[in-house]
Order: C-alpha cells, then sequence, then structure tokens
C-alpha cells in the first residue's frame, strides 16, 4: 500500500501540473467509454423491453401450428391444416411431463354487437386452461369454466379493448353481446396486457368456450373434425422449454402416424425464437457500436502514449535526479504508469458519468427505456484503466530504462 | 579497515563513431571515512567522469572502483540505486530541485526509494536535514520562491536525508555567489567535523578548494597531484572576517574556535 500510494500522488500533481493538456489527452478515452455505457444502458433497456413483453404473452409459452414451416417461417401450403386436434391438445398435456399445460385454440374475426355498439375483434375459442398459459387475469366477474366448455354455454370473457368499444359507459359484465348473430353473456373482463411485442394489441379479444365456437361462431369445416387453429402450451419451466418442444413433436409425429422421412405436419415454437429475429439486429447495432467504442478508446490511447511521451521527455531531468537519489527502475516505470492508468482512469470515470448522461438523454427523446448494469460499468471503468496500461507503458518503460547521467544533464 | 574509496587504474572512454575519446585514463586513489576532498583541474580533464564513477551513476571502461570493500562494477543497475540511495548523497551545480514541490517533499524525495522508512519518519527525517542546513521554517516554500543559497542547502538537505556515508558535489558552488559559496562550504565543513561524513567536491575556484583538508588535481584524465592541507581554512571565520555584517548562517553556528 505504501509502495503505490506515492506514485498515485506523484501522477496526480504532475496531471494536474498540465490540467489542460491532460482534460484534452483524456477526451478519446471519454467518448470511447461514453459510447459503451450508452450503448450497454439502452441495448440492455431494450432486451428488458422485449422480455418484458414476451413474459406479458405468457410465460414459457410455446405455440403448435397446423402445417410445417419453412426456415425462413413461411408456411408451406402443403401442410394439413386440419392436422391439430383437441384431443392433441389433451394429449399434450397428459403425456409430455415437461408440459404443464395445453390449450387448444380456435379463432376467427368477427363483428361483435351490443345494443347499438358494434365492434369487429378476434373471437377466439378455447378452454380455461388458456388463461394460465397466457398469464391472463380476470379483472371483473369471472373466467368461463370446465363446465362451460362441456356444456357449450354462450358465455363470454372481453378484452378491454372490446368493452372500451362496446360498453363507453362501463359495467359489461351481466351484460349481452351478439356474436354472428348469437347472444353471449359476459361472465368477466380481462385484466389489460398492452401491445404484444410484434405491436398488436391483446386486449382487443374476445374468449369463449371453444365447444362454443365450433358450434355457433365458427364454419363448418373446423367444426366437424375436432381440428383446432393452435394448441398453446405452457412448459414446466423456462429450463425444460427445448426438452418440452421435443417431447410435443414425438408424441404428435407418433400420433400423427408419421415415419421417418416425412416431414412434421405441425410447427412448434417458442417466443425466444420469434424475437430473437428482432434481437440479431439490435445485436448488429451493438457490434456497430462497440466499433465505434473501440476505435475512440485506441486513438484515447494513442493519446495517452503520445502525451506520455512528451512528458517522459519534459522531465528527462527530474528522472535523472531520482535515479541518482536511488530510484529503481522500477519505481520509475511505475510511476509513469501510474500516471497513464490515472490519466486513462479518470477518462474512464467522466466516460461513465457522460455515458449515462447520453443514455438518459437518449431515453428521454426517444422514450426507450435504459438498464444501468453495474457490471458494464465496472468493465468499462477497468478496461480504461487497462488502456493506461497498455498505453502507457512504453513511454514509462522508455523513462525507466534512461541513463542517470544523461538523464541529468539533458537540456 | 578498508578505505571507503579505492580506485586503481580506473579508465573511461567514450566512443564517438570511430574515434574513441579518454576521459580518464588511469587514476589510482583512495580516500577513507571522514575525509574532506576537493578535486581541481581545468574543464574537460576528467573531474566529472570520475565523479560520475565515484557516484555509481556511470561505470568506468577498465580497472577497479570498491565502495567501502565492494566492487561495485559487479552489481546490477537497481543495486546501484541502492547504494546511491542509502551511502551517497549528491550535490549539483544546478540544484536539481523538483519545480512546483516544496522544499521539505524535496528533501523527502531519496526517502520515497527506501523502503526502510516509512512516512512519519520521512517527515520528522526531512525536516531534520532542513534543520541542519539552516532552513528551518521554509518547509512550504518551493524552489521559485528560494534564494539560489538557500535551494543549494535544499539540495545539501536532500543529500543528507538518509544519512549517507558521502556527499559527492560537483561545483555544488558553480552557481552561486562568493558570500553562497563560503556558506555552502560551512554547511560541508560542519558537517565533515561533527557527523564525520565524507566529503568530496569539484570545483574550479581555489579559495573554495581552500576550505578542503585535501586538493586532488586532474589533467588529461589523471591525477597529476594529491595533497594534504594541514591547516585547511575555516569557513565560519572567513565569514567572520570578510562579511562580519551578514553573521553565521543558522544551524552552522558551532564551528568557528
Ligand atoms: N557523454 C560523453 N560523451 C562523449 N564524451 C564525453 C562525455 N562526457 C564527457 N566527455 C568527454 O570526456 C572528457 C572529460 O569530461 P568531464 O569529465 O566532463 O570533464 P570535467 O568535468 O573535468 O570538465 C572531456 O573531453 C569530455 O568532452
Ligand atoms: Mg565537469
Amino acid at each position: 500500500m505504501r509502495s503505490m500510494a506515492p506514485p498515485v500522488r506523484m501522477a496526480i500533481r504532475a496531471l494536474r501540473a498540465n490540467s489542460v493538456r491532460s482534460g484534452l489527452t483524456i477526451l478519446g478515452v471519454v467518448i470511447g467509454v461514453a459510447a459503451v455505457i450508452a450503448t450497454v444502458a439502452v441495448g440492455s433497456g431494450a432486451r428488458d423491453r422485449i422480455q418484458k413483453q414476451i413474459a406479458s404473452i405468457g410465460s414459457n409459452l410455446i405455440v403448435v401450428l397446423p402445417g410445417s414451416l419453412t426456415a425462413s417461417g413461411i408456411r408451406l401450403g402443403t401442410g394439413n391444416a386440419l392436422s391439430l386436434t383437441e384431443d392433441d391438445a389433451r394429449a399434450l398435456a397428459a403425456e409430455c411431463p415437461s408440459v404443464a399445460l395445453a390449450a387448444p385454440v380456435v379463432r376467427q374475426a368477427q363483428q361483435v354487437v351490443a345494443g347499438v355498439s358494434n365492434w369487429a375483434t378476434g373471437i377466439v375459442g378455447t378452454t380455461p386452461d388458456f388463461l394460465a398459459v397466457r398469464d391472463l387475469e380476470v379483472a371483473r366477474g369471472a373466467a368461463f369454466t370446465w363446465q362451460d366448455v362441456d356444456g357449450a354455454a354462450k358465455v363470454a370473457l372481453l378484452g378491454e379493448t372490446v368493452v372500451r368499444n362496446l360498453f363507453p359507459a362501463g359495467g359489461a359484465v351481466g351484460q349481452s353481446v351478439r356474436i354472428r348473430n348469437v347472444p353471449f353473456i359476459v361472465v368477466g373482463v380481462l385484466a389489460p396486457k398492452g401491445q404484444s411485442p410484434s405491436g398488436q394489441d391483446q386486449d382487443d379479444v374476445i374468449l369463449i368456450p371453444i365447444s362454443t365456437a365450433k358450434k355457433k361462431v365458427l364454419g363448418s369445416s373446423l367444426a366437424s373434425a375436432g381440428a383446432v387453429g393452435s394448441i398453446m402450451t405452457q412448459a414446466r419451466s423456462a429450463a425444460v422449454i427445448k426438452t418440452a418442444q421435443e417431447e410435443m413433436r414425438s408424441l404428435l409425429r407418433q400420433r400423427h402416424h408419421l415415419q421417418t422421412p416425412q416431414e412434421d405436419d405441425f410447427t412448434i415454437r417458442n417466443l425466444e425464437d420469434v424475437f430473437n429475429a428482432q434481437e440479431s439486429s439490435a445485436r448488429v447495432m451493438a457490434m456497430l457500436l462497440a466499433a465505434i467504442a473501440s476505435v475512440s478508446l485506441l486513438v484515447g490511447g494513442i493519446g495517452i502514449m503520445n502525451v506520455m511521451l512528451v512528458s517522459v521527455t519534459e522531465r528527462t531531468r527530474e528522472i535523472g535526479l531520482r535515479l541518482a537519489v536511488g530510484a529503481r527502475t522500477r519505481d520509475i516505470l511505475l510511476q509513469f504508469l501510474a500516471e497513464a492508468v490515472v490519466l486513462a482512469s479518470a477518462g474512464g470515470l467522466l466516460g461513465v458519468v457522460a455515458g449515462l448522461a447520453g443514455a438518459a438523454i437518449i431515453s428521454r427523446i426517444a422514450g426507450w427505456s435504459i438498464v444501468l448494469s453495474g457490471p458494464a460499468i465496472l468493465l468499462a471503468f477497468f478496461f480504461s484503466g487497462m488502456v493506461g496500461v497498455f498505453f502507457g507503458f512504453y513511454p514509462a518503460q522508455k523513462a525507466a530504462l534512461l541513463d542517470p547521467i544523461e538523464a541529468l544533464h539533458y537540456e | 579497515m578498508d578505505p571507503l574509496i579505492e580506485v586503481r587504474d580506473l579508465t573511461k572512454t567514450y566512443s564517438a563513431g570511430a574515434a574513441r575519446s579518454w576521459a580518464l585514463r588511469g587514476v589510482s586513489l583512495s580516500m577513507a571515512r571522514g575525509e574532506f576532498a576537493a578535486i581541481m583541474g581545468r574543464s574537460g580533464s576528467g573531474k566529472s567522469t570520475f565523479m560520475n564513477i565515484v557516484g555509481c551513476l556511470a561505470r568506468q571502461s577498465s580497472g577497479v572502483y570498491r565502495l567501502d570493500g565492494i566492487d561495485v562494477s559487479r552489481l546490477s543497475r537497481d543495486e546501484l540505486a541502492a547504494i546511491r540511495n542509502t551511502k551517497i548523497g549528491f550535490v549539483f551545480q544546478s540544484f536539481n530541485l523538483l519545480p512546483r514541490t516544496s522544499a521539505i517533499e524535496n528533501v523527502e524525495l531519496p526517502l520515497l526509494y527506501n523502503r526502510t522508512v516509512g512516512s512519519t519518519s520521512r517527515l520528522v527525517r526531512a525536516r531534520q536535514a532542513l534543520a541542519m542546513v539552516g532552513l528551518e521554517g521554509l518547509e512550504g516554500r518551493h524552489p521559485n520562491e528560494l534564494s539560489g543559497g538557500q535551494q543549494q542547502r535544499v539540495a545539501i538537505a536532500r543529500s543528507l536525508v538518509n544519512s549517507p556515508e558521502m556527499i559527492l558535489a560537483d561545483e555544488p558552488t558553480g552557481a552561486l555567489d562568493t558570500r553562497n559559496g563560503v556558506e555552502l562550504m560551512a554547511i560541508f565543513q560542519e558537517l565533515n567535523r561533527r557527523q564525520g561524513i565524507t566529503i568530496l567536491l569539484v570545483t574550479h575556484d581555489p579559495d573554495i578548494a581552500a576550505f578542503a583538508r585535501r586538493v586532488i588535481r586532474f589533467r588529461d584524465g589523471l591525477v597529476v597531484d594529491d595533497e594534504t592541507i594541514r591547516r585547511p581554512r575555516d569557513a565560519h571565520e572567513a565569514l567572520a572576517e570578510t562579511m562580519p555584517a551578514a553573521g553565521v548562517p543558522a544551524g552552522a553556528d558551532g564551528g568557528s574556535r
């Protein structure tokens, strides 16, 4: 400790003697570190937002769709659109150990009327499990029940947007809405969820029992075969999402009597896959900014090396004196290295402050959320110190290896 | 007991391109502990070169130099630094104080490189050294706030602070007026008599050399004369005789007989 403190104190004194030059020198490091900090703050803010939205769609959600998808995500026309059934959904929940819940879903856009108001929305026919799979909550009233599904009861759960448009005066629960001219009793209203990551209004929806949907709302084609439009399943935990996908795939292949060379007639996707595409473009952006950051850190480092070389030359006589009174090679090396590191770390510190300020401004202007990462800040700070060590080493070594006599008589 | 300094057939050559020039051509002499010697000689006669080798700042081209019985030519760069730190104090013609640094911090400098001295005793010892050269009260002054004579005294305090065996001073009075030069010699005589510190100084000025107890003359890289002075001048007396009004510098008070 004692051997380290004097070099740092000496370094700070030497740098303050030339404060303007020191300030200009660290500008490159300041900008580099600020870029890193702002990038990380904005980038992890974006990632955080996407993850929150994914969670809002339903935690550990895995969607099974009929037909197969190409790698690019385009659905092939050759797949059997009616390949998934309610029995498949029941089997997935019952036989796949990693699958907690599976809710069959049929879906259709319909005009809905309540009194004089009408509204076009998405009708989702499903089972009560759907609410758990999608993390939906009932704000007012109650969800429909398994008895409602068995009895094909004409009951409906309304999303907030639908309520707002059909019952502007409020009081939806207990009222009646007409879907395709069939009267349904509103048993409950869903708690609002906001936008999905792809920008859809998740509250513009009406949930009804799947049996009722097939009998009263949908066309006959789906109703006949017990087929469903999709199955929403929930893995038991985030850790077993991949396992659950494997289990579901092999179970469905078996149930659909698919032989080895045959392709799947269904598609299993989890939400991470869906939004990875979005994230990868964010990653390109982050890499670009990281490149800018490393270039300016490099420039800053070269600036530090330059100013340290100037400093060594200017203080040649001082170095000669120090050598004469007993400074060892290591002492001089340490002194100038400390100076470079203090210089670079000061730049790092200012850069962290500037980066956080920049991130705050960006989030204010663009309305993005930012996430401040402690480790990233420490890492940036540490990295700027390393820039000091790396670019300060050559000048420091030059100083330490000076010949004492020549240094003392340097003009 | 070994002499403090023992050199035999010491040579030093500088090669400038193909040509070689001889700065020292075979110097042999020895100095015991407690001596006070002055080296005289024309410019270019090799005095500084000799001092640099004796001060472990440079190495000889051939010959032997033993310091305190140790053949220092075998020592590494850092071992030489340690010897300079603890056994030798340097005083330079141009003072060589650190600018923008207080007197006390200048004096502390050699102690920063002495790992046996902690920060508290560093301050105590630096204060003592400044008092020894009569500069108590001026600890906080920066070099540009001190006169030339005061700056050179700070430099002497710096050379003293590690309690060295010897002080090497290459033309220490070269940048001073006569009075300050004599005051400096008073301090050197004091240190030599009271503390037994060996002093070796280079000077052009016979009046300065007259304060030493031994005068060594260099010419063309050789020692041509080496005489012991039976009754050297006393610097305090000289100050009292020639410049009675100015008085004796503080801290160098006990010398007059
Ligand atoms: N670094 C050097 N390179 C080349 N020649 C030198 C160097 N230092 C001293 N000399 C030469 O060595 C001789 C002795 O120099 P020096 O010891 O400085 O003499 P003095 O101190 O007695 O004036 C001179 O001729 C000088 O030119
Ligand atoms: Mg000389």
